[in-house]
């Protein structure tokens, strides 16, 4: 049942992606002021959604983590920071791809740029921290805790780093405002993308979350087959 | 109170016979501040207020983090910090009494490096320099309770000292951008109304940081 459901889900996103991707470039219309270039859009703001919903993710395994103490709420935090990390650097290099031609510029200190380089840098931390750890479950606790105060210090980095954009006259007025999506193909093209990629933040999750439950089977497995080895000397 | 007492005591009186973390503080902020003035090469006086704020709290940040670990790594001598768990202390209370050590070491090696920052830049010992003291404290706050709370982590890891700023840095932001702002304006004179938004940001972050760090705090000491 279960691996009915999972293939069957993967089929889905494969569908979708396929989808998405036919929009993006063969259907839906050129804006008419940034032509070609603003397709980008439709991934860029996909994997933005991507990266966020993965990094509210983290704070919620840890929240439930600490409190229920089960390792598949760890396994969860810890899969949804290594795919936020990943949109959250694909939103950057795509953002950095759009502004090129339309702002003039690869990189300017915007509050949504501004914000999601810190983000990127927190998440970085995050996963540097468990990283540079052996997987224990005291470790499992500090990233729970960091991941936790990470998502609780996000509203006042974006309120924070706003203010001190808006003080500051911006030397790019951003455009988030015109990006055109008159037709109504550009909203369904939007509408697809965002769901083809949540697809691709499942199967990623499941995967990777798989991926460590296994890796945990084989540590006690190994542990104890030494124990035994030992018992066997003796 | 009285073991809040008898801990902060204990945190001070090491302090105050060795001396090593407070030392570290000044001596990192001096060698920043330093650096800054090379690459920058401010003219000095009311001109020079933004470089000069920022100066002030680019010591505080990576002279504070230096600080942090090196409280961290005296405390773990002996398995001091497994003695203090082992007792019946309440972790919340324990939490706060590292705070406000790490509160005073802060402060301490701040008053120091804002005396060198006047010297550096030109500044005078008038009412604007008064004024950044409040933008200040709200910073030294928050910070202390973010390392006191992140130390908890990094101080039981192989890679910590390096771990530390990596983590501590991008928490502090808006309480980086709301403290050099504010500081900035008030060494330039600013009226308060200016700076009141950004006293606002300082305060949520320390009322943030503060209560993570008492409610999260019996997560990260615990052993095991």
């Amino acid at each position: 049942m279960a691996r009915s459901l999972s293939v069957l889900g993967r089929l889905l996103t494969v569908l979708l992606m396929l989808t998405a991707i036919f929009m993006v470039f063969a259907w839906v219309p050129n804006e008419a002021e940034q032509g070609l270039v603003q397709r980008i859009f439709y991934f860029h703001v996909a994997c933005a959604w991507v990266a966020f919903a993965a990094f509210a993710l983290v704070a919620v395994g840890g929240i439930f983590f600490l409190w229920l103490g089960q390792t598949v709420f760890d396994d969860l935090a810890y899969a949804a920071a290594e795919t936020g990390m990943l949109f959250c650097t694909l939103v950057l290099i795509t953002g950095s791809i759009w502004a090129k031609p339309i702002w003039g510029t690869w990189w300017t200190w915007d509050s949504r740029l501004t914000t999601t380089l810190i983000l990127w840098m927190l998440y970085g931390g995050y996963l540097l921290l468990r990283a540079l750890s052996e997987p224990t479950p005291q470790i499992a606790r500090f990233a729970a805790v960091f991941g936790i105060v990470a998502a609780a210090d996000v509203p006042v980095i974006i309120v924070s780093v706003r203010l001190w954009r808006t003080i500051h006259p911006a030397v790019i007025v951003t455009r988030e405002g015109t990006h055109g999506l008159e037709d109504p193909r550009m909203v369904i093209t939007l509408l697809v993308s965002l769901a083809a990629f949540t697809a691709l933040l499942v199967w990623f999750l499941t995967l990777r979350m798989a991926m460590l439950r296994d890796a945990d089977r084989l540590q006690t497995l190994m542990r104890n087959i030494a124990l035994a080895e030992a018992a066997l000397e003796d | 109170m009285g073991a809040f007492g008898a801990l902060l005591r204990k945190d001070l009186r090491l302090e105050l016979r060795a001396g090593e973390t407070v030392l570290t503080l000044i001596g990192l902020s001096i060698l920043i501040l330093v650096a800054i003035v090379f690459a920058f090469n401010p003219v000095g006086g009311a001109q020079d207020a933004a470089t000069a704020a920022g100066a002030l709290w680019v010591a505080m940040i990576f002279a504070g983090t230096a600080g942090a670990t090196q409280a961290l790594a005296a405390e773990r001598e002996n398995g001091c910090l497994r003695a203090l768990l082992v007792s019946p202390l309440d972790r919340a209370l324990l939490f706060f009494a590292k705070m406000t050590a790490d509160l005073v070491f802060i402060a301490v090696g701040q008053t120091v490096a804002v005396i060198i920052l006047v010297l550096f830049f030109n500044l005078d010992f008038d009412r604007r320099l008064a004024a950044m003291a409040l933008p200040l404290a709200l910073g030294i706050i928050g910070f202390a309770a973010l390392t006191t709370l992140l130390a908890g982590i990094a101080g039981r890891l192989r890679a910590g000292a390096l771990l530390l700023p990596l983590l501590a840095v991008p928490l502090f932001v808006p309480a980086l951008i709301a403290g050099v702002k504010a500081s900035a304006l008030a060494l330039a004179g600013a009226p308060l109304a200016d700076r009141l938004i950004w006293f606002k940001i300082l305060v949520a972050f320390d009322v943030l940081f503060t209560s993570a760090g008492y409610m999260l705090f019996e997560s990260v000491v615990t052993e095991g």
